[in-house]
Parts: structure tokens; C-alpha cells; sequence
């Protein structure tokens, strides 16, 4: 007979099987695949850079990349509103108390929430990109592979988020919880735009002035300390088109969201084992 | 089977739980009593470790209560129970037996034996936002005996029940007395827990006034309504 799964993944498929009957969630994805088959004429357009058509390839890959960090960071707002009322439907349901009532850790509780949050996320994004990746791949002929692998690459963002939320819910209202974690992403994407400027070619040239304060500055180490959530989805998106690969540079942003996870994540489970259950 | 040693419980500069120490013995049928407020859903919580004591050390089966592993063999009924209203009973019961590990085909049979020992045959697949309050309190006394636990934790059982459902409550827990289990029962209804309980103790402001035997507590041509009114007045 087969022994029943254990806790964390009874728990994770609970929290997956709550959060999927939810409708707010269903219209949310719904509504992203729509997106998806709209803009699947964008495709096949022409499109003209400087007077020179550019040929299908290029657009298509063009085109697939936006669509990739359109989703990405569409389900990472996505997975931040479903995590922040998680610990919350829980209580009100009173199923926080009977899963504590049996003998299961409270270490065991919350990281069966992380798990089902985290799979949830993920299979949503990967099924968003994978109807991009059939629609190049059947209707374009342009098979790239690395788009799904650029996918999962991008799913430890929804990670962070998930973990960043749970936690934040637990200290403050779970709106405030959501605006917080959403304006950590907004930084994040906006610094690595500024920076992105700051290191074309024309900008500095044109801003620089004599004596100016050069080096590693107080902004700086706040930058590179930031959580790279935007940086990961580069890093992601890279892989669609074969980038240069520019060394540890380029894997920083991973490594950066991988230990905010652990922090984050030791954070919320020395939270959770002082909550009081109600 | 369950100890407190000298626990107390402070909420700011409000002792909930005022160094309060008793036992319960495996097989006994123990009532904690005492007014709204008394501090009986408190050492409760603690003893399921929902939360912590400021100090003092509460054991369950051997074990210190903060271990997840005191639990075992422990069924558990809120004071307010709340089911996930998309759930029906079933649902609410499969998922209780998964949780305690117990494999398919015999999470089915308990599932249907306390269904019917819970008198809800026909009712297990509605959703719970259909069933009324006292419905409710019957499966949530239904997931607590999922398992067969050795020790049953009940906070006001009867919570919303019937005078028809009270009873039949009452009945089903002088059948689980029968069979040796060990029961921890919090309530208000005086009467009805002179009727199954062996021992009892009354609390108020945190503080245990009296645990003793109810043969001993309740002398001749008294009720233990009045022993607990002049006990609880002082």
C-alpha cells in the first residue's frame, strides 16, 4: 500500500488545490492567455529599423523576449497577491489550527505554503510561455527551446516573492504586504534601467563633468545589494538568442535573489514558530 | 498523559494563565471549568502549542507540548471551528486522516464509520457552507476522532448544538469513556459534564481554584453548578 505523502507535500498540494479554485485567480490567468493570443499577430509584422526591414527571425525573437518579461513579471504580481492572503484564509478557514492540531511542525506548515505557492507560480508562467513557444514553434517555425529554459530559470524570482510576501503578511496587513514586495520589484527593475543608461556610451559622455566622484559610492553598494529581481529576469531572457555570456557579472543577479530567498525564508520561519494560531 | 507545571501566560500585563499546575491521567474523563475569560482556551492553545507560556513547562503523552511529535494520537475540536466553506464533510474528513498519515483504502473506512457515528450519513458530500453551526461542531468532533486518538482534546463541544444534539454528543462521549480514552473536555455546561466527567477543575482569572474528583467536589444534594458559583464568587 502506499504510504501517504509526506507533510510538506500534502500541505504544498493543499495549498495549490485552494489557491487554483480561487476565481480571482483564474480570471487573472485567463486574462494573461488572452494577452498572449492577442498580440500573436506582433509576430509576423513587418518592422523597419533606420530604413532596413528587419528580417522574421530577428523580430520574432524580439517579440518573444518582450512577451517573456511581460509574463514574468505579470506572474510575479500574480504570485505576490496570492501569497498575501495565504496565512490569512488559513486562520479563517480554520485550517491552520486542525494542520497544527496533528503532529506537524510549524517548519513543516510553512514550507509546504512556500512549496505550494512556489509550484503554483511556476506551472502558471511556464504554461503562459509555452503558448508562446508553440505559437513560434507551429505557426512561425522558429523552435528556441531556451525559452522554456529561460522560464524556469526565471521562476526563483517567484520564489522570493512568494517568501517576501508570506513574511510581510505576518508583520503588517496583507495589502500593505503585497504594495511593499511590488515596490521592491519596481525599484529593482528602474535601477537596472538607470544603470542600463548610465552605461551606454553617449550617456556618460554627455553627463560626465571634470572632478566628478568616481568608484564605488554609497548608491552603488545599495544597487548591487538590491534584490536583482529584474537582473534574474535579464539573466533569463538571455538565453533566448544566445547573448554574450559576461562570467559571474552575469550570474550575480541569481545568486543575489537565491540568497535573499534563504534570508527571507530563515526569517519567516523563525516568525511563524512564535505566531500565535488562532 | 497531560502536565502543567507552573505555567503562566501573560498578555502584556494581563496573566491569562496565572502559574497554573495539574495532571491528567491516562483513561480520565477531566472537565476544566470556569467563567468566560477564565483562561481555559488559553491553556488549551498552549497545550497544543499554538502558543507559547511566558513561563512554566507543559507536557503532552511524555513529550514536551513543543514537540510536533506530542501530538500524535491527539484529536483536537476548536471552540469556534471553521471548515473551508468550498470543502464538503468528506472532504474536510479525507484531508484530516491525510494529514495523520493514514493510507487510502483505510482513510475511506474511518471516514465512513465516523460519518455514521456522527449521525451525518447523507449529508458527508455537501459543501460545508450549506450545514448549519451545530452540523459543523459534528464533524469537527468527527475529524478530531480521525486517527483513533488516545486523547481528545475538546473545546465546548456542544457549542451551538441542539438540546437533541447536546445529548447525542453527550452519548458519543461516554462511548469514547467506555473504550478508555483519555478526554480533556472545556465547557460550560455544568450538567452536562457532572454527568460523564470523573475530574474537574475550576478556574478563574488564571488562577486554579479547586481539581478534583466530581464525586469529592459535588457533596450531597448539591449540583456542581453550585459548587462552581461559590468557588468562583470565593
Amino acid at each position: 500500500m502506499p504510504k501517504a505523502l509526506p507533510p510538506i507535500i500534502r500541505i504544498a498540494k493543499y495549498t495549490l488545490a485552494d489557491e487554483v479554485r480561487q476565481k480571482s485567480f483564474i480570471v487573472m490567468f485567463v486574462i494573461c492567455a488572452l494577452f498572449i493570443f492577442l498580440i500573436r499577430g506582433c509576430f509576423q509584422g513587418n518592422v523597419t529599423v533606420n530604413g532596413q526591414a528587419l528580417d522574421t527571425g530577428t523580430v520574432i525573437r524580439s517579440v518573444s523576449k518582450l512577451t517573456f518579461h511581460v509574463i514574468a513579471a505579470g506572474v510575479m504580481f500574480v504570485a505576490a497577491l496570492l501569497s498575501m492572503r495565504v496565512f490569512k484564509r488559513d486562520r479563517d478557514d480554520g485550517m491552520q489550527s486542525c494542520i497544527l492540531s496533528k503532529p506537524i511542525a510549524r517548519w513543516q506548515y510553512v514550507a509546504g505554503k512556500m512549496l505550494g505557492l512556489w509550484v503554483l507560480s511556476i506551472a502558471s508562467m511556464f504554461i503562459l510561455h509555452s503558448i508562446v513557444f508553440l505559437i513560434t514553434s507551429v505557426n512561425l517555425k522558429v523552435v528556441m527551446p531556451e525559452y522554456l529554459i529561460a522560464s524556469l530559470l526565471c521562476s526563483f524570482n517567484l520564489l522570493f516573492v512568494a517568501i517576501a510576501v508570506l513574511l510581510l503578511s505576518l508583520l503588517m496587513p496583507d495589502i500593505v504586504a503585497f504594495l511593499c514586495v511590488m515596490g521592491i520589484g519596481i525599484v529593482s527593475f528602474v535601477a537596472d534601467g538607470i544603470s542600463a543608461i548610465s552605461h551606454s556610451q553617449m550617456v556618460p559622455a554627455m553627463m560626465q563633468q571634470p572632478g566628478s566622484p568616481s568608484g564605488l559610492t554609497g548608491w552603488k553598494v545599495v544597487y548591487y545589494l538590491w534584490p536583482k529581481l529584474s537582473g534574474t529576469q535579464q539573466l533569463a531572457s538571455s538565453f533566448i538568442g544566445s547573448e554574450e555570456f559576461h562570467g559571474f557579472g552575469s550570474i550575480y543577479p541569481l545568486i543575489n535573489v537565491l540568497i535573499y530567498c534563504l534570508i527571507l525564508g530563515s526569517l519567516l520561519l523563525r516568525r511563524f514558530r512564535n505566531e500565535d494560531i488562532t | 498523559m497531560i502536565e502543567l507545571n507552573t505555567v503562566t501566560k501573560r498578555y502584556d500585563s494581563l496573566a491569562a494563565v496565572d502559574n497554573v499546575s495539574f495532571s491528567v491521567k491516562t483513561g480520565e474523563y477531566f472537565a476544566l471549568l470556569g467563567p468566560n475569560g477564565a483562561g481555559k482556551t488559553t491553556i488549551v492553545k498552549m497545550l497544543l502549542d499554538f502558543t507559547r507560556p511566558t513561563s512554566g513547562s507543559l507536557s503532552l503523552n511524555g513529550l514536551p507540548s513543543t514537540h510536533a511529535a506530542c501530538r500524535t494520537s491527539v484529536g483536537y475540536l476548536a471552540e469556534n471551528l471553521h471548515i473551508p466553506p468550498y470543502l464538503s464533510g468528506w472532504q474536510y474528513l479525507e484531508r484530516c486522516a491525510e494529514l495523520l498519515d493514514i493510507i487510502r483504502s483505510d482513510a475511506v473506512d474511518q471516514c465512513k464509520r465516523i460519518v455514521e457515528l456522527i449521525g451525518m450519513q447523507g449529508r458527508e458530500y455537501s459543501k460545508v457552507n450549506t450545514y448549519s453551526k451545530g452540523m459543523i461542531q459534528r464533524f469537527g468532533l468527527g475529524a478530531a476522532l480521525m486517527g483513533n486518538p488516545k486523547l481528545l482534546i475538546l473545546d465546548e463541544p456542544t457549542a451551538g448544538l441542539d438540546p437533541i444534539g447536546i445529548r447525542e454528543i453527550r452519548q458519543l462521549l461516554e462511548l469514547l469513556k467506555h473504550q478508555g480514552m483519555t478526554i480533556f473536555l472545556n465547557s460550560h455546561l455544568l450538567s452536562e459534564v457532572e454527568k460523564i466527567c470523573d475530574t474537574a477543575a475550576i478556574i478563574n482569572r488564571g488562577k486554579l481554584l479547586v481539581k478534583d474528583a466530581i464525586s469529592t467536589l459535588v457533596k450531597d444534594g448539591d449540583a456542581l453548578e453550585d459548587v462552581f458559583v461559590r468557588f468562583v464568587k470565593g
